[in-house]
């Protein structure tokens, strides 16, 4: 393990019965650095970041996060959970809890913060989101966008070191989704380490450091926005990127 | 997964736990020095005669209760009649929940091998009665016919022994009134019962008539379960003795045969409303024993559930397991089984006896119990995945997350069901009647037993329940309207 990188997997592979999803990742993320990973639906690339929290267990090789290694049983996962955000694409809000108490469950459950300080930071963070104004609904009456970015919000109440994106946009109405990457991109400029698995090529382009084609279950091509974008060198992602910038 | 292995352990010991412990508390009233429990019948005319409010407690008690009282007196010892039907008496006394029984039993061969009886008190013979419009008046008639009679019974030993040569099918009931009432209402050509029993029935306004002479004589006598005690065997023998000596047992049949005792103490009101008046104390308090069971076998049963559904949704394969194994066993066993099972059966495998109230307290729990568990299960299961991954991706461990996160969305999708599981729960308990638990069904079939008044009764004890689970619902409709 080499301490430089927040993210280091090393050969990961994940098979669901005699389906291989992911053959064979490797991949390392420096502390700040925007991630973004595209590729075709079931290449892996959501699987790949499942592992990455242990929602979804690694069959073979090595997730370290922050320096705790994810893929071992004996690491307490609930703690290094603590210091890692995730975002859903379904937002998986808490519908028998208001806005604030979503966001204030867990820094009260894991005692990191009293009654008070996470109300005061659940304020903050809805600020940021632009979402002061909804601190007392019932996160059901959003709408999606709003959804998704008080779930930005309640992963960031936790003050984790390391945000894992799952399509954070894909189930939003298209005038939805500037907001999300708005609130995204704040982050990323605050020098967040975010890892996010997008359709949104725009947000990619402009956002990631580095941006990774999965394809098939491996990492294809990576390389910056412009490499990846303008001269993409692998058919596959040049065929990938025809489809979904032409269509 | 070792996490989960460890707390559903401590789960299923607290469950254990609390089982024991209703058990152990139960129990203990059962040790008072020199207090015998002594099992008989429903009313039983004329040796077991129940006053209005169904206990053995008023001047005419019958024949056999009334000799326990001066034997007791005579031999210095107290004893708490435990009613049950004939059947279970004799369940019971090997199952040594009870020391003693006594419902006009014959003494057979049959019987001596697991029963010591004592000195025989009177003489009764099976005889057989039609309705009284039947021209039958010969076995002989019964060829292809059904002849009722009452499980356990000397009666019944004699219309087997002789159903090949006559030719008819023999139909079991528990008590003597809803035996004879078949008969009645020609559901059966004929009734073999004992004959002083019979002639009593008709002198209180049985419609049936008896066609044969007495058949089979044999003596009656109490038992008490062989070779386990001999000390209360020799009081009652004792007692039997001097009763007759002093002429005083002459006396007590002479009362309940030829003397004023030879007719029932029945109501004078027979409308519906002057019934519901005169046995208020008996359905009151039947009906209280029901609430009381509903009340606190759903809780158990809530708990044991929740337990269940806990363990069902659990990821550790060997939690879930136990749980559908539980589950399916006490769901697909029907609750009366179940009931015996545990008052009947168990006591002789764990050498200790099960109180009643406790047996059906501990059938309601592990019966309804299964079915809270697989709402449970379903009502867990049925919220989102996305819940689960949102919650523990915060670092919530997986208890915290279930209980601030799943179990209030789980409970609200579960409460309607929960609900029906209640109402359901309390029309359960009249299955523990079964075992002769005293609750509302058991008081109408007591009450019935002595006023003949089937109809209005169970009329009068349908109402009782409608009503109660009329409110139950409009209960659980306004809890409903305040959780949503």
């Amino acid at each position: 393990m080499d301490k430089k990188y927040k993210v280091q997997v090393t050969d990961l592979h994940k098979s669901y019965g005699n389906n291989e999803v992911l053959k064979g990742i490797s991949l390392n993320v420096l502390p700040n650095e925007v991630v973004c990973m595209i590729g075709p639906s079931g290449s892996g690339k959501s699987t790949f970041l499942r592992c990455l929290n242990r929602l979804e267990e690694p069959d073979s090789g090595s997730v370290y996060v922050d320096g705790y290694d994810i893929a071992d049983k004996r690491t307490n996962i609930d703690l290094v959970r603590q210091n890692i955000g995730m975002v859903f694409q379904h937002f998986n809000l808490f519908p028998n809890m208001t806005v604030k108490q979503n966001i204030t469950l867990a820094p009260i459950q894991l005692k990191k913060m009293t009654k008070e300080e996470a109300d005061e930071a659940a304020l903050k963070y809805l600020e940021m989101v632009g979402l002061k104004d909804k601190a007392d609904v019932n996160p059901t009456t959003l709408s999606g966008g709003q959804k998704q970015r008080v779930a930005i919000a309640r992963a960031l109440a936790m003050n984790p070191d390391v945000m894992l994106f799952d399509e954070p946009t894909s189930a939003l109405d298209p005038e939805m989704v500037g907001d999300v990457l708005e609130v995204m991109q704040d982050l990323a400029k605050q020098g967040m380490t975010m890892i996010v698995v997008t359709h949104e090529m725009g947000f990619a382009k402009q956002v990631a450091d580095r941006v990774i084609f999965f394809h098939d279950g491996v990492i294809r091509e990576q390389g910056t926005p412009e490499e990846i974008f303008d001269h993409p060198q692998h058919p596959d992602t040049k065929s990938f990127l025809d489809k979904v910038l032409n269509a | 997964m070792k996490h989960w292995l460890k707390r559903g352990l401590t789960s299923l010991a607290v469950v254990a736990g609390v089982v024991l412990g209703v058990m152990v508390i139960g129990s203990e009233s059962a040790h008072a020095e020199k207090t015998y429990t002594i099992g008989t019948v429903d009313t039983f005319e004329p040796f077991e005669i129940q006053d209005k409010n169904g206990t053995y407690n008023g001047k005419n008690p019958g024949i056999e209760i009334e000799m326990l009282r001066e034997i007791a007196k005579h031999e210095g010892f107290k004893y708490n009649l435990k009613i049950m039907s004939f059947n279970a008496t004799l369940t019971a006394l090997e199952a040594g929940q009870i020391d003693a029984n006594m419902g006009g039993m014959s003494v057979t061969d049959e019987r001596k091998a697991k029963i010591d009886f004592t000195k025989s008190y009177y003489t009764d013979g099976v005889v057989m009665a039609v309705p009284e419009k039947s021209k039958i008046t010969k076995l002989s008639q019964l060829k292809g016919k059904t002849v009722d009679v009452k499980s356990g019974t000397a009666s019944a030993i004699y219309a087997n022994s002789v159903k090949k040569k006559y030719g008819f099918k023999v139909k079991y009931f528990n008590t003597s009134n809803t035996m004879w009432n078949d008969v009645m209402n020609g559901n059966a050509a004929a009734t073999f019962d004992d004959g002083p029993v019979l002639q009593y029935g008709i002198r209180n306004g049985i419609k049936l008539k008896i066609v044969t002479k007495e058949i089979n004589s044999t003596p009656v006598a109490m038992g008490i379960k062989k070779g386990q005690n001999q000390e209360l065997l020799n009081k009652l023998n004792d007692g039997i003795t001097w009763l007759k000596e002093t002429g005083r047992m002459q006396k007590i049949i002479d009362k309940y045969t030829k003397g004023d005792a030879a007719k029932s103490q029945t109501e004078t009101d027979r409308s519906i409303w002057g019934l519901i008046k005169s046995n208020r104390d008996a359905l009151l308090s039947g009906l209280g024993e029901t609430l009381l069971l509903t009340v606190v076998g759903a809780a158990l049963a809530l708990l044991f559930g929740v337990i269940l559904g806990v363990m069902g949704i659990s990821n550790g394969k060997i939690l879930s397991s136990i749980s559908s194994v539980i589950i399916y066993i006490f769901r697909g066993m029907p609750m009366i089984v179940l009931a015996f099972f545990i008052y009947i059966g168990m006591p002789s495998v764990i050498g200790h006896k099960i109180p009643l109230f406790t047996a059906g307290i501990l059938t309601l729990m592990l019966d309804e119990g299964a079915y809270v568990g697989a709402t449970v299960k379903g009502g867990f299961q049925a919220v989102d995945r996305g819940q689960w991954e949102a919650a523990r991706s915060l670092g919530l461990p997986y208890y915290r997350a279930l209980v601030k996160v799943i179990m209030p969305q789980g409970i609200k999708i579960m409460v309607p069901s929960l609900v029906n599981q209640l109402i359901i729960t309390l029309k359960d308990t009249s299955i523990l009647s079964a075992i002769g638990v005293m609750e509302l069904t058991q008081t109408g079939t007591v009450i019935i037993a002595r006023n003949m008044e089937g109809f209005k009764m169970w009329l009068i004890i349908g109402g009782i329940y409608i009503i109660i689970i009329t409110l139950l619902t409009w209960l659980s409709n306004y809890v409903q309207r305040k959780m949503a």
